[in-house]
C-alpha cells in the first residue's frame, strides 16, 4: 500500500477549532448581523426551536361542518387528510388529528407556545378551515357580491381534482416582465376538458376566471388553444403566495367548509418538567461521553469531542432554522431520538477511528502513517454505517412526508397504494437523522481528520502515547 | 496477524446464542398474549371528556382521582385556555378499550363535580374519537419497513459481495428483527404504552443495530483481503469479531450510559414518560451490541457453511470464503 504523506499545515486545527466554537456558540445564543451592508438579519438560538406538543404544550381545536352539513365517514376522512396535509405544508410537523364520527367532529392539535412571535395559531386555523376549492370557469360574469352568475357560475370548466400537480414557478411574460405564477399539470382528462373549452372559447374571444373558492383571482383572455395539459395561474403572486396556492391546489379542497367549534391551549402531555428533564440530561450525558473519549483515547478523544459539539450544533441549528434556507422544523421526542442516534453514529465514527490508529501504532507504524491508515481503514466501516443511516431516513421522510416532496415523489412506486398518509412525528426523526449523518460525515471525520493530522505537526504531540500507542 | 485484547471462540458458542436469542423471541412475542399490548389513544381511538373549571386544579391529583372513580383505568389529563372566552378547561382522555358507557361518564363526572366543588367544574364536551393513525397507517409502516429491509440486504449484498453479500445482508436483518423484538417485549413486559416513544426507540435500534453489524461486516471483508484462504470462514468471522470487540464494548457504553443517565434523570423530576423512552432503548441497546456480535456473524457463517454443504464450523471448505 502508498502512502501519501501530505502534511496538513499547523494552524489550521486552530482555525477549524474556532469556526466550530463560534459556530456553536452562535447556534446557542442567535444573533442579530449585517447581510451585505444593508440587512439586519436575526440569527434565532435554541431559545427559538419550537417544540412538539408532547414537550411545549400546543392549540387544540374542534372543526364541524357548516350546521345543517350532515358528513359522511368518507367526508370527515378526506377532511382529515387534507388538514394534515394543509398542517404539512405550514411546516407544523407535530400534530394530532382525530375523527368523531357520531358526532362529526374533527379535533386537531399542534404545537404553540404563548407568545410565540412568528407563528399565528388563528391565522393557522383559519387557513386549515378554508375549503380551497379550485375552478376554472367559462367567462368572468359576476353579481354585486362578485360572485359567479350566470354562465360563469353554470359552466365550470376544470377543477381541484382535474389537477395532477401545482407549483410555482418564475417565468417571463410579454406583458408584464418577470413574475411569479402557479403552474397547472392537468390529469388527462382535465387536459381533455381544458382543450375542449380553450378550442371554443378561443373562437368567440371569451375569457376563463380562475376562482379559488369564491375569490376570482385572474379572469385571463383564451388567446391560444391549450391541448398539452398545462396552465398556469398568474395574477400578483409573489414567491410565497404562489407557493401557498400551489400547497393549497396540492393538498386538495376540503369536501365542506369546516366551522371551529371550539379552540383552546392545550399543556404538553409530557408534563411541565419535561424539556428541563431532557436538557439537564443533555449536558450531563454529554460531559459523561466527553470524559470517557478524552480519557480512553486520549488525543483522538479530545478531537472527538470538538467535532461532537460542532455536529450537535449544527443538527440544532437546522431544527431551529438558523440558516435561512430552511424554516425552521417542530422538535418531537422522536426528533430527539434522530438526534440521539446521530450523535451515537458520531461517537462511534471516532471510536473506530481512535481504535484503528490505536491498533496501527501497535503493529509499528509511525504517528503520521498510523493516522494515514488509521482514518483510511475505518473510512468503510464509517461510510458503510452512515450510508446506510441515510438510506433509512430518506424511506422515512418519503413515505410519511408530504406527497410532493422530493423524497415522496422518489418513493412513489413504493407506496403508490397507500393515500398521502403523512405522519409528522416520523417524518422530524428522518429529518434530524439525515441532518445529524450528513454532519457527522462533515465533523466527525472531514473536521477532525484536519484537526488531528494539523495538530501531529506539533513537537509536543509527537509522543505515540497521546494516540493510544505504547511509550517511545 | 495482528494481536488482538479478546479470544471469544463466537462460531462454536452458537448454538447457545441461537438458543438464547430463540426463547427471548418467543418470550417476546407470547408476553403479548399474557400482558396485552397497550395502545396509545392515537392508535386505538377513545374518549375525550373536556370541563370547565375556575381557580386552581392540580393535574395530577386530578387525573389520580378521574381515575379512582373510574376503578383504576388509565387516564391521561392536561389542561388549558379557551382562545374566545378565556377560561380554563381541564381534558381527560380515555382508552376505547376501557369500556366507558354512559353510565360510567356520568359516575365519572358526578364524582369530580363533588369533589371539586370549589371548582365549579362543568361539562363541555365528550368525544369519541377514533384512531387517529388507523390501519392504512400501520400497514404503511409495515411497506416502509419491509422496503427499508430490502433497499439495506441490496446495499450490503453489492458492498460486502466478496464475503458472499445476499446472505450477509439476510442476517443483518434477522439481527435487527432481533432487537425490535425485544424493544417491543420491554414496552410488554413493563406495560408501556405503544405510542411515539415506541415508534422513536424502534427506529433509533433500527438504526443502531444495522450499524454494530456493518461494521463487523468492514472488519471481515477486510480480513479477508488480508488472509483470503489461509482462514477458514469461521476463523475469520471470530477474528473480526473479536478485533471490533473494543469498538463495540466503548460504543456502548457511551450510548448506554447516556440512556441510564436520562432515564435517572428523568425518574428524578418525574417525568415518568421519558422513562418509557429511555429505558426500553438501553434494552434495545444492549440487545443491539449482542445480536450484532454473537447472532449476525455466526448466523451468516451457518447459512454460508449449509450453502456449501458442510456441517461442521471447523471444516468450512476454503471456496466458501469466496462464495
Amino acid at each position: 500500500m502508498v502512502i501519501k504523506v501530505k502534511r496538513v499545515k499547523k494552524p489550521v486545527f486552530f482555525v477549524v477549532f474556532l469556526l466550530i466554537a463560534l459556530f456553536a456558540v452562535s447556534v446557542i445564543f442567535g444573533f442579530s448581523t449585517f447581510y451585505g451592508d444593508i440587512e439586519t438579519v436575526y440569527v434565532k438560538g435554541v431559545d427559538d426551536i419550537r417544540f412538539g406538543i408532547d414537550i411545549k404544550g400546543g392549540v387544540d381545536v374542534t372543526f364541524t361542518p357548516p350546521e345543517g352539513f350532515d358528513a359522511t365517514d368518507e367526508q370527515l376522512d378526506s377532511a382529515k387528510e387534507v388538514i394534515v396535509q394543509r398542517m404539512i405544508n405550514l411546516n407544523i410537523t407535530d400534530y394530532e388529528a382525530y375523527i368523531d364520527y357520531s358526532n362529526d367532529r374533527i379535533i386537531v392539535r399542534f404545537p404553540w407556545k404563548e407568545g410565540e412571535a412568528e407563528f399565528d395559531p388563528e391565522a393557522a386555523v383559519k387557513e386549515l378551515g378554508e375549503t380551497a376549492q379550485l375552478t376554472f370557469r367559462e367567462g368572468y360574469e359576476v353579481d354585486d357580491l362578485n360572485k359567479p352568475t350566470g354562465v360563469t357560475a353554470s359552466n365550470v370548466i376544470l377543477e381541484g381534482k382535474d389537477v395532477s400537480q401545482a407549483y410555482a414557478a418564475y417565468t417571463q411574460s410579454d406583458s408584464s416582465g418577470t413574475e411569479w405564477v402557479v403552474a397547472l399539470n392537468l390529469t388527462d382528462e382535465g387536459a381533455q376538458k381544458f382543450k375542449e373549452a380553450t378550442e371554443k372559447l378561443y373562437a368567440e374571444g371569451g375569457v376563463i376566471s380562475i376562482w379559488m373558492d369564491d375569490t376570482c383571482i385572474s379572469y385571463p383572455r383564451v388567446s391560444a388553444v391549450i391541448s398539452d395539459g398545462k396552465a398556469t395561474i398568474s395574477g400578483n403572486f409573489d414567491a410565497d403566495s404562489s407557493k401557498k396556492l400551489a400547497d393549497q391546489i396540492n393538498s386538495g379542497a376540503l369536501p365542506f367548509k369546516l366551522v371551529t367549534a371550539s379552540f383552546s391551549t392545550i399543556s404538553p402531555s409530557l408534563g411541565m418538567g419535561a424539556l428541563e428533564a431532557m436538557v439537564v440530561a443533555g449536558i450531563i450525558a454529554f460531559v459523561i461521553i466527553a470524559v470517557f473519549m478524552i480519557i480512553t483515547y486520549r488525543l483522538p478523544g479530545f478531537i472527538a469531542v470538538i467535532a461532537l459539539v460542532g455536529q450537535v450544533a449544527g443538527t440544532l441549528a437546522f431544527v431551529s432554522g438558523y440558516f435561512g434556507f430552511n424554516a425552521s422544523g417542530i422538535l418531537t421526542i422522536p426528533g430527539i431520538a434522530g438526534i440521539i442516534l446521530a450523535v451515537g453514529m458520531g461517537v462511534d465514527a471516532n471510536v473506530i477511528t481512535a481504535e484503528r490508529i490505536k491498533e496501527e501504532l501497535n503493529n509499528g507504524k509511525t504517528i503520521d502513517g498510523a493516522l494515514i491508515s488509521g482514518y483510511q481503514r475505518a473510512l468503510s466501516a464509517i461510510m458503510d454505517g452512515n450510508i446506510t443511516m441515510i438510506l433509512v431516513a430518506i424511506i422515512l421522510m418519503g413515505a410519511f412526508g408530504t406527497p410532493d416532496s422530493i423524497f415522496a415523489k422518489a418513493l412513489h412506486f413504493v407506496f403508490f397504494m397507500f393515500g398521502p398518509s403523512t405522519a409528522g412525528t416520523i417524518y422530524s426523526f428522518g429529518f434530524t437523522l439525515l441532518t445529524g449523518t450528513v454532519l457527522n460525515l462533515f465533523f466527525g471525520v472531514f473536521c477532525s481528520r484536519l484537526m488531528i493530522m494539523s495538530l501531529s505537526g506539533f513537537k509536543a504531540f509527537r509522543n505515540p502515547v497521546l494516540y493510544g500507542g505504547a511509550k517511545k | 496477524m495482528s494481536e488482538c485484547k479478546f479470544h471469544i471462540d463466537f462460531i462454536k458458542h452458537r448454538k447457545i446464542y441461537f438458543t438464547i436469542s430463540a426463547i427471548l423471541m418467543i418470550f417476546c412475542i407470547v408476553s403479548t398474549f399474557i400482558f396485552g399490548a397497550k395502545l396509545d389513544i392515537q392508535f386505538k381511538g377513545g374518549t375525550l371528556i373536556t370541563y370547565l373549571y375556575e381557580g386552581d386544579i392540580d393535574i395530577s391529583t386530578f387525573q389520580s382521582d378521574a381515575s379512582a372513580a373510574l376503578d383504576g383505568i388509565g387516564v391521561k389529563a392536561t389542561t388549558g385556555t379557551d382562545f374566545n372566552t378565556g377560561k380554563n378547561n381541564i381534558q381527560l382522555s380515555m382508552l376505547s378499550n376501557s369500556g366507558l358507557t354512559a353510565d360510567k361518564q356520568i359516575l365519572l363526572t358526578d364524582t369530580l363535580t363533588e369533589k371539586y366543588a370549589d371548582n365549579d367544574l362543568e361539562l363541555i364536551e365528550s368525544t369519541d374519537v377514533s384512531p387517529s393513525a388507523g390501519k392504512e397507517f400501520f400497514s404503511k409502516c409495515i411497506v416502509a419497513a419491509v422496503f427499508a429491509a430490502i433497499v439495506l440486504i441490496i446495499y450490503i449484498a453489492v458492498r460486502f459481495k466478496n464475503i458472499g453479500g445476499w446472505l450477509a445482508g439476510v442476517c443483518a436483518v434477522v439481527a435487527l428483527l432481533h432487537d425490535i423484538i425485544v424493544v417491543y417485549g420491554t414496552f410488554i413486559v413493563f406495560g408501556m404504552e405503544i405510542d411515539a416513544n415506541f415508534m422513536a426507540v424502534v427506529l433509533t435500534i433500527f438504526g443502531y443495530s444495522i450499524n454494530s453489524t456493518i461494521v463487523i461486516y468492514d472488519r471481515i471483508r477486510e480480513n479477508q483481503k488480508l488472509y483470503g484462504k489461509k482462514l477458514s470462514l469461521g476463523e475469520l468471522t471470530n477474528l473480526s469479531v473479536n478485533q471490533s470487540m473494543t469498538r463495540s464494548i466503548n460504543t456502548n457504553i457511551t450510548t448506554v450510559s447516556a440512556m441510564i443517565v436520562i432515564s435517572i434523570v428523568a425518574m428524578v423530576y418525574g417525568v415518568n414518560s421519558i422513562i418509557s423512552f429511555s429505558f426500553p432503548m438501553t434494552m434495545g441497546l444492549i440487545s443491539g451490541a449482542y445480536s450484532s456480535t454473537c447472532i449476525a456473524g455466526p448466523l451468516w457463517v451457518w447459512l454460508e457453511e449449509k450453502k456449501a454443504g458442510k456441517g461442521k464450523p471447523k471444516a468450512a471448505p476454503e471456496k466458501s470464503a469466496e462464495a
